[in-house]
């Protein structure tokens, strides 16, 4: 079963109708399209990979149920999502797991960019003394999967608070208002985590792009 | 060399808030020169950018699914469900 069937539906709306229709395939083609992700997402809320097993699988139950009422205001995904994240919740407190975004402030403030790589004192203090290597960063389907596969375990390495606002962004392309109101919290925290993420991220493609040079 | 406004160190801190559209007129166009004049952070920028390139849609590759048991449960549930 493939996940292209969606393509060839084409909108949200056409994908919503048949799976009011019963369409097992259109089904079975959103459960390829999404459950990678979704996984990686629970798993910024709950302890094992077991759990985050359940929380999906109540995830699909909980999309079959309530197909009938799901309203275009959204984008399917981002409604699938929201119910995600509302039974990762639900299953984080029962763990009595911290919640990924209730510690924010408490949080200690991360540098960007390693500060021994900026000029430390005089006229020029803050400027760069090891600026990034000068690479032609190559057309993407020549970094194509290795690049991808380092960036995305980049990822899996964030804190999950991170994590969760890097991949709902970055990688899903949700705007930013629907990942505020997604999880829950302000503008300027989805800022700060999404910088963050994006920082390290970088860090790691970088490091990356120079044992390419050297290689080559 | 005339010093520029905003030093690397702080271009690298606002660069989301910039991307992201939440710098003021006055703090873009201090920071839209640093990148003009720097080609340091100009790298650091291809690099963020093509960074985003690359996590776009990273994960649509990836063939996890749920095990087979899962699968059937949610597939009889949905042929259940929606039969009526």
């Amino acid at each position: 079963m493939s996940a292209s069937y969606l393509d060839e539906l084409g909108d949200d709306d056409a994908i919503v109708a048949r799976l009011r229709d019963g369409d097992d395939k259109a089904f079975a083609a959103l459960i390829d399209r999404y459950h990678a992700t979704m996984l990686r997402l629970a798993r910024g809320y709950v302890a094992t990979k077991e759990a985050a097993e359940d929380v999906v699988q109540e995830t699909w139950l909980g999309v079959i149920r309530g197909i009938d009422g799901f309203e275009s205001r959204a984008s399917l995904k981002t409604w699938i999502f929201r119910i995600l994240v509302n039974r990762a919740t639900t299953r984080g407190e029962r763990e009595s797991r911290t919640r990924p975004f209730s510690s924010l402030a408490a949080e200690v403030d991360e540098p960007t960019v390693d500060p021994n790589r900026f000029i430390d004192s005089g006229r020029w203090q803050g400027f760069w003394s090891v600026p990034p290597t000068r690479h032609v960063i190559p057309e993407q389907h020549v970094l194509a999967s290795e690049a991808s596969d380092r960036v995305l375990r980049a990822v899996d390495a964030l804190p999950p608070n991170q994590q969760v606002v890097i991949t709902l962004r970055d990688i899903q392309g949700l705007s930013a208002a629907d990942v505020c109101d997604l999880l829950s919290i302000s503008e300027a925290n989805q800022r700060v985590l999404l910088h963050r993420a994006r920082s390290k991220v970088r860090a790691v493609l970088e490091v990356y792009l120079d044992d390419r040079a050297v290689k080559s | 060399m005339l010093q520029p406004e905003v030093r690397c160190v702080e271009f690298v801190d606002e660069v989301t808030v910039w991307m992201e559209g939440g710098l003021t007129d006055d703090q873009r166009l201090l920071l839209e020169e640093h990148l003009s004049i720097c080609p340091h952070c100009t790298r650091y920028l291809d690099q963020l950018r093509a960074t985003l390139a690359l996590l776009h849609d990273a994960d649509k590759g990836l063939s996890e699914s749920p095990s087979p048991s899962a699968r059937d449960e949610l597939m009889a549930v949905f042929r259940e469900m929606r039969r009526d």
